[in-house]
C-alpha cells in the first residue's frame, strides 16, 4: 500500500527513537498531511502547552500519494503549535523530503522533547540516528544543506534551520534545498527550541498501489488532459509571479503596509521582469507542473521571488529594484526567515517611523536599511530584536494596532481584504491566522466573477474553499494543481483501492476544518479572536478598482455570524456537539 | 542507443524515475529506476544532469557467469544465468544497475528501444539518440 503504516517517533529529551503503527481508522477519516498532523497534534498535546517547550511537538506528514506517480504530489505537512500565534500551525513545505520520509518507511515522524545541545537527526530507512550538530549551529541553511550533503550524499534531503531558528525567532521558518520553506508561524523556531538543527533523510524502500498497471495509465491521462492545461499551466510558464499583475490591477497589491492597494512600481517587479531574468524551472517530487523560478541576479541565486515575497517584502515595503528584492528574498531564505512575515513587519515599522510614532530607523523604499534588516532579525540585534517578535507585539508595545496587519498574530499575506470580502472572511476564520492556504476566495472575486463588495453567499463560498483545501492538503496535492472534486475522488479511489466519493471527500474536508478548530477552541480562541485589523473596516483603499472602499464592520459581522450558522458553529464560533457527531469526530 | 537529457528544460521531478521502477519492477522507487535525474542546488549554483546507461560495457567482462551481452542496440541478459552476485552493480559507472526482487540483476535495456521514461517528461526533456558515439 501507499501507506507504511509506522510512525517514527523521536524523543530528543530522552534520545530515544520508536518505531509505532500508524493509527489506521483515524487515517481512514483524516488521510494524511494536514488533517492526520492536526488529530495526532490534538491527541498528544495538552492545553495550553508552551510552544517552546520540550512539551511541544513537531509533525511531519506524508499523505496516502507521498512516493507514488501522483503529480504533484511531493509536499510535506508540519503542524505543531505556533510560537507567534498560540494555534495550531500547520505548513507545507515542497521539495523531495517527504518522498524520502515515504522510501525510508514511515507515513510520519514525530519529534518530541529537546535535546541539551545542539543535535541532527539522520534517517536511512530503519538506521535513525541522533548525532551532534555543533559543527552546524550558527550556519546558514544554505551552507548547512551543503555539508551535510557532503556527509550523507546528494540523495539524502534536508530540513534544516537558520540562525533565526536557533534565536527562537517567531518569523522563523524550515527551509529544504535552499529555497523551499515551511515558512509561516515560527516552525523554525519550534526546531531551534528542541536544538534540532537539522533532519536528513533518505529512503530505498517500494511504495505500491493494489493496481499498479490502473495507476499508471489513470494518471498519465490525467497529467494530459487535466494537469498541463491552461487552468495550471500559468504556474510553470510564468510561476506565481502573474499574481503581482492580476493583484495590483484589481487594486488589492499590499503597498506600503497596507495603505494603498495599487503599486506604482508593480511592472517593475512582475512576472514579466523575472522573465527577463530567464529563470530555470524547478519541481517537487512527482509534480508535472515545475513552478519554481530558479534564478541569478547580482550576486544572489534564489528559487523565486514567489508572489507573497514580491507583495510584502515588495510593494509592503515600497521597494520596487527587483534586484534587492531578490537579495532580500535570498538572505531570508539563508538566514531562515519567513519573507512574508518580515516583509509585513518592515511595511509595519516603515509606517511607524514616517507616522513618527516610534522610530525604528526605516522608511518605505529605504533598500539600503531594508537590506540589513533580515540579518538584524534573525540574530536579534539592535532594531531586530524588536521587529523579530513580530506585529502583533510591536503594537501592542508602541500602538499602531490599527494598522498592524495581522490576525491572530499571524502577519497578513499578499491580498487585501477590502477588494475582495470574502478574502476578509477566510483570513479572520483560518485556524492559523492571516493565511492564504487556507482558502482563496479571491480567485472567484476579485481575480474572478463574482462581485467583490457584497457579503451575499460569502460564508458558503469560504467554507467551501476551506473544505477543499482541507481534504486536498490531507491527501496531499499541491495548491497548484486545480482539480476538481471528482478528479480527486477518482485519485483517492484508485491509490486507496476503496469507493471513495466527492461526499466522502467533502464530508472529510468538513471534518479536517474543524479538528484544528478544536485544537483553537481548547487554546481559548474563539469570536474575538476571528478579526481583522481595523484599517480593513476604517481606511478606505486609495486606488483602481476598490478606491474608496473598507470592508465595513458590520458587513463583516453579519458574514462571519453566517458563516458560523453554515458550520454548525455556535455563535462564539466553537463547533457544536450535534455538528461534531454528525462529523463522527 | 543512448538517452540524452536537455538539462535546461528538466525540472528535476523525478516522474521519469517513477515510471521507469514501477514499469520494470513493479514498485513506486527512485533507487530501482534505470535512470537517475541528478538537480540539485549547491553553493555555487544548480546542477542538472541524467544517469543512464553510456553503453560502456564495464558491466560485461566482470560477470562471472558471462549473462550480460550487448546485441548491437542496448544491453541483454539472461536471467538464467545470473546468480545475483552484484559485481555488474558494483562497477556500473553510472549507479543504474541493481538486483531486483527475485536477486537477480536488473540491466538497463532501454524499454527494447522505446524509452518509457520519454514518454512520462511533462517538459520533453528526455530523448533518444539512436547512433552510439
Amino acid at each position: 500500500m501507499s501507506y507504511r503504516w509506522e510512525i517514527l517517533r523521536v524523543n530528543l529529551s530522552a534520545g530515544s527513537v520508536v518505531k509505532e503503527p500508524l493509527d489506521k481508522d483515524w487515517t481512514e477519516k483524516y488521510f494524511g498531511g494536514r488533517g492526520l498532523g492536526a488529530k495526532y497534534l490534538y491527541e498528544e498535546l495538552e492545553g495550553s502547552t508552551d510552544p517552546l517547550s520540550p512539551a511541544n511537538k513537531l509533525l511531519l506528514a506524508t499523505g496516502p500519494f507521498t512516493g507514488t506517480i501522483m503529480p504533484c504530489s511531493g509536499k510535506l505537512a508540519i503542524l505543531t503549535k505556533s510560537p507567534a500565534t498560540g494555534a495550531i500551525l500547520d505548513c507545507s513545505i515542497g521539495g523531495h523530503f517527504a518522498a524520502q520520509l515515504k522510501f525510508a518507511g514511515y507515513d510520519m515522524l514525530i519529534i518530541e522533547g529537546q535535546a541539551e545541545s545542539p543535535v541532527y537527526l539522520v534517517i536511512d530507512d530503519e538506521k535513525v540516528e541522533i548525532r551532534g550538530a555543533n559543527h552546524l549551529w550558527g550556519r546558514g541553511i544554505f551552507e548547512t544543506e551543503s555539508q551535510l550533503h557532503e556527509e550523507h550524499g546528494m540523495e539524502a534531503r534536508v530540513l534544516s534551520i537558520g540562525p533565526a531558528g536557533e534565536h527562537l525567532v517567531p518569523l522563523a521558518c524550515i527551509g529544504s534545498e535552499y529555497y523551499r520553506q515551511a515558512g509561516r508561524g515560527g516552525v523554525g523556531s519550534v526546531m531551534g527550541s528542541k536544538k534540532l538543527k537539522a533532519v536528513v533523510c533518505s529512503g530505498s524502500k517500494d511504495v505500491t498501489v493494489p493496481d499498479m498497471t490502473r495507476l499508471l495509465e489513470l494518471v498519465k491521462k490525467t497529467i494530459r488532459d487535466d494537469v498541463l492545461t491552461d487552468t495550471n499551466l500559468w504556474v510553470h510558464v510564468e510561476g506565481t509571479p502573474a499574481i503581482v499583475e492580476m493583484s495590483n490591477s484589481s487594486g488589492v497589491f499590499p503597498t506600503r503596509n497596507y495603505q494603498d492597494g495599487v503599486f506604482e512600481g508593480a511592472q517593475k517587479i512582475n512576472a514579466d521582469r523575472i522573465r527577463q531574468l530567464q529563470p530555470k524551472k524547478k519541481a517537487c517530487f512527482a509534480c508535472a507542473l515545475g513552478c519554481g523560478n530558479y534564478l541569478r541576479m547580482g550576486d544572489s541565486a534564489v528559487e523565486g521571488p514567489e508572489y507573497e515575497t514580491l507583495a510584502l517584502a515588495g510593494a509592503n515595503c515600497g521597494v520596487d529594484d527587483i534586484e534587492a528584492i531578490i537579495k532580500f528574498n535570498a538572505e531570508c531564505d539563508n538566514l531562515g526567515i519567513d519573507t512574508i512575515s518580515s516583509g509585513n513587519v518592515l511595511g509595519f515599522a516603515m509606517e511607524m517611523t514616517e507616522k513618527g510614532m516610534k522610530d525604528f530607523g526605516i522608511r518605505f523604499g529605504d533598500i539600503e536599511t531594508y537590506l540589513k534588516m533580515p540579518r538584524l532579525i534573525a540574530y536579534r540585534e539592535g532594531v531586530g530584536e524588536e521587529l523579530s517578535h513580530g506585529v502583533k507585539h510591536l503594537a501592542r508595545k508602541y500602538g499602531g494596532t490599527e494598522f498592524a496587519m495581522e490576525v491572530k498574530g499571524l502577519e497578513l499575506p499578499g491580498y487585501d481584504p477590502r477588494g475582495s470580502w470574502a478574502m476578509g472572511l477566510a483570513y479572520a476564520t483560518a485556524n492559523r491566522g492571516g493565511c492564504h492556504m487556507s482558502a482563496w476566495p479571491i480567485g472567484d472575486e476579485a481575480f474572478g466573477e463574482l462581485d467583490p463588495f457584497t457579503i451575499e453567499g460569502k460564508a458558503q463560498l469560504v467554507i467551501t474553499g476551506q473544505n477543499y483545501n482541507a481534504i486536498k492538503f490531507s491527501l496531499i496535492l499541491c495548491d497548484f494543481w486545480a482539480l476538481s472534486m471528482d478528479t480527486m475522488s477518482e485519485m483517492a479511489s484508485c491509490v486507496l483501492d476503496r469507493d471513495i466519493s466527492t461526499a466522502d471527500l467533502e464530508k472529510a474536508g468538513e471534518r479536517i476544518w474543524n479538528m484544528p478548530r478544536l485544537f483553537n477552541v481548547r487554546e481559548g480562541f474563539e469570536v474575538a479572536a476571528d478579526f481583522l485589523p481595523a484599517r480593513i473596516f476604517q481606511d478606505p483603499l486609495k486606488s483602481g478598482t476598490p478606491a474608496g472602499r473598507v470592508l465595513p464592520r458590520e458587513q463583516f459581522d453579519a458574514m462571519l455570524q453566517e458563516y458560523y450558522q453554515l458550520r454548525g458553529w455556535d455563535s462564539k464560533g466553537v463547533p457544536t456537539p450535534e455538528k461534531l457527531k454528525e462529523l463522527e469526530m | 542507443m543512448k538517452l540524452i537529457l536537455d538539462s535546461e528544460k528538466c525540472t528535476g521531478c523525478k516522474l521519469c524515475e517513477l515510471a521507469c521502477s514501477a514499469r520494470h519492477q513493479g514498485v513506486f522507487n527512485p533507487k530501482k529506476a534505470h535512470l537517475k535525474i541528478i538537480d540539485h542546488y549547491t553553493e555555487t549554483g544548480r546542477e542538472t544532469k541524467l544517469k543512464s546507461c553510456t553503453l560502456c560495457m564495464k558491466c560485461v567482462e566482470p560477470c562471472p557467469v558471462e549473462a550480460i551481452a550487448f546485441n548491437g542496440k542496448w544491453l541483454v541478459i539472461d536471467e538464467g544465468l545470473c546468480t545475483g552476485c552484484g559485481d555488474c552493480v558494483d562497477v556500473c559507472p553510472e549507479g543504474v544497475i541493481f538486483l531486483n526482487s527475485e536477486g537477480t540483476a536488473a540491466i538497463p535495456n532501454f524499454c527494447e528501444g522505446n524509452p518509457y521514461c520519454i514518454e512520462w517528461c511533462p517538459q520533453e526533456a528526455i530523448y533518444k539518440e539512436e547512433e552510439v558515439a
